[in-house]
């Protein structure tokens, strides 16, 4: 993958998509119809109120949920016919997440929270590997301002430290998409902003493309790109 | 070696839970090693017992077990001496005893009772019955004549008390002879010995193997009783004698040995029931105590999902904690078993009489490698298949559905 190549082919693309929800008796319809590329290294926000659909993209865009209609190609690799184990296979490789409540694992240190990605790609791991894991996990955490923190248990940790282990571990397996809902949600103000920067700026320097569903302006101000969705249709 | 770390961490993570899992686990094992050890020392002593009383390989002429005898020692061994000189030759063999198996009546003038005795060789089969008979008054025989040339018996401590007896009355033995006549000999009391089992003890007589031929006007052995050094070598032993005399009829130990096989099938049944219960309860509380994690876990697990841990990913983390709960608590019991068995080496526990017997024996617990093997494996296989029943739904649980799980 070198630049030249993949700089301006989408790196998602969502084509004519709609998915709905079984409530009781009733189907809702959460996605109408919705069309969309982001392109490589694009930084989006994706917007709207509750309940337009912004989860329901989010996820479909991750691999972690499958459309009713429509197809989702992530580097122009269609995934309606892959199996789950292809698709598992596919966000190891090339999907990050970052979700508004941390999830991060409790009983790992933020430094093997961060190392779990890149533990799960080198099933075949030798001592060479090993090494270089470990030296871009230290490399990572320095990026995100964690070094000193890095045997610290999660709850150890603040919400602000937290979601920066949570961008750590998103981004240490160089992934060409990182899936964000709601990161600074359940942040203050200052410490969201120092997060969307912190996004920001780890993502123009790997060349990452970020979907971010969120409420708050703020963000959406620093972001490339606004998707707006109304009721499950993209404006 | 990361994933079992992560395995103990997790188990960690409500140590009171994990705590309570193992000490059940280890509880279990260690009713299960302690039971199963006790049948096995019950079924090693009774062993020991029956081999004692019938020697470890019984050598007979060829229709001696076969078919019952038209008259006594019909089917009677008459070369048991030079079968006996090349037994013991070889050194596995402790001892070859010839034994004159007779019965009658016994009387002291006034009354009589039925007795089955055996003629034997007074020195040898003494000190092979060791524990096995207790002297209750007087003293065992001897092969040397005695002063005045009486023939001395020794009785059973019931038959001497329908007899009235005492070392140094005198009773009359009655017995068929050979030849199908009645034959009587005048006889002395000398000592008085239990095995421990009142209905046995109202029959036996012992008396010297020449005093028995002399009654029964024959030369003739019933059996020869091979005693083994070593009770295990006793299947091996059988085909060496089987080859050397293959014309006689042989049977070992175990062929009668009717109590010992009586209360190994019993035994058997019962620990092995309550085996198999100890381990159901085991299995029940390594899987309710990892489905809670699981549910506990469901968010968690949808994170890892998400990540691109597979399944059966999720399902090996799960199953290495159920390891390391099988084996914390398996290791547990079986150090809490080992504990006991050596306990009660030092600490003299007496057991009451069993149904049947007037005393009582000490309590031991083995400990036998083989179960001790077998009860780890088994334990550790069901955690870590509690582990994959309670873990194998939620790793397949839509991802959405389990981030959304609260």
């Amino acid at each position: 993958m070198t630049p030249g190549t993949s700089r301006f082919a989408p790196v998602i693309h969502v084509d004519n998509v709609s998915k709905s929800y079984r409530m009781g008796e009733n189907s809702v319809a959460a996605l109408r119809e919705v069309t969309l590329s982001i392109e490589a290294g694009e930084f989006a926000a994706l917007t709207g109120p509750s309940g337009s659909g912004k989860s329901t993209l989010l996820n479909l865009c991750g691999l972690v949920d499958q459309p009713d209609a429509g197809s989702i190609s992530i580097d122009r690799q269609a995934t309606a016919q892959l199996s789950q184990q292809d698709l598992t296979l596919i966000r190891r490789e090339k999907i990050g997440f970052v979700f508004q409540g941390f999830n991060l694992v409790p009983v790992m240190t933020a430094f093997e929270n961060v190392e779990y990605p890149l533990f799960l790609a080198g099933a075949g791991n030798s001592a060479a590997t090993t090494a270089e894991r470990r030296e871009r996990v230290r490399d990572m955490l320095a990026r995100v301002g964690l070094t000193e923190h890095g045997q610290r248990r999660p709850d150890e940790l603040s919400g602000g430290q937290r979601q920066r282990v949570a961008i750590a571990r998103a981004l240490v397996k160089r992934p060409r998409l990182v899936i964000a809902d709601e990161p600074t949600a359940n942040l203050d103000s200052a410490t969201a902003t120092q997060i969307i920067d912190l996004m920001h700026e780890l993502g123009r320097a790997n060349g990452t493309t970020f979907v971010i569903a969120t409420h708050d302006a703020r963000v959406t101000s620093r972001c490339d790109r606004a998707i707006v969705l109304t009721d499950g249709v993209l404006q | 070696m990361k994933w079992l770390k992560f395995a103990i961490a997790n188990v960690l993570r409500n140590r009171r839970r994990s705590l309570v899992t193992i000490l059940i686990a280890a509880v279990g094992t260690a009713g299960v090693l302690v039971g199963g050890g006790f049948a096995l020392f019950t079924y090693e002593s009774l062993a020991e017992m029956a081999a004692r009383d019938s020697g470890h390989l019984i050598l007979a002429q060829r229709d001696y077990f076969a078919r019952d005898e038209d008259t006594p020692m019909q089917h009677g061994l008459e070369n048991y001496a030079a079968l006996r000189e090349k037994l013991e030759q070889d050194e596995r063999v402790r001892m070859a005893l010839p034994r004159v198996q007779f019965s009658g009546l016994i009387s002291n003038g006034d009354k009589s009772a039925i007795f089955v005795a055996a003629g034997i060789d007074p020195e040898g089969e003494f000190s092979v019955k060791g524990p096995a008979m207790t002297v209750v008054s007087g003293s065992l025989l001897s092969s040397k004549p005695t002063a005045d040339g009486a023939p001395e018996v020794v009785i059973g401590a019931e038959l001497a008390k329908q007899m009235k007896a005492e070392p140094g009355s005198g009773l009359t033995l009655l017995s068929t002879t050979t030849s199908g006549s009645l034959n009587a000999l005048d006889v002395r009391v000398r000592g008085i010995v239990s095995v421990g089992v009142p209905e046995i003890d109202k029959r036996p007589v012992y008396v010297t193997l020449s005093t028995a031929q002399h009654l029964l006007l024959t030369d003739k052995a019933s059996t020869l009783s091979v005693y083994l050094r070593d009770t295990a070598q006793t299947e091996a032993m059988r085909g060496v004698v089987a080859a050397l005399f293959p014309d006689h009829a042989m049977q070992t130990w175990r062929d009668q040995a009717y109590f010992y096989e009586a209360v190994r099938g019993l035994y058997n049944r019962i620990f092995g029931l309550l085996g198999l219960v100890i381990v159901i309860m085991v299995l029940f509380a390594v899987s309710n105590t990892l489905a809670m994690a699981v549910v506990e876990r469901t968010r968690e697990i949808g994170t890892l999902r998400a990540l691109g841990t597979l399944p059966a990913q999720i399902v090996r983390i799960f199953a290495l904690e159920g390891l390391v709960l099988g084996i914390a608590g398996v290791v547990g019991g079986m150090l809490a078993a080992a504990g006991i068995s050596l306990l009660l080496l030092f600490f003299n526990i007496q057991m009451p009489p069993p149904p049947g017997r007037s005393v009582g024996y000490p309590l031991q617990v083995n400990l036998s490698f083989d179960l001790y093997a077998l009860t780890f494996l088994s334990v550790i296989a069901l955690s870590v298949a509690a582990a994959w029943l309670v873990s194998r739904k939620a790793a397949a649980k839509p991802i959405v559905e389990a981030l959304g799980h609260v």
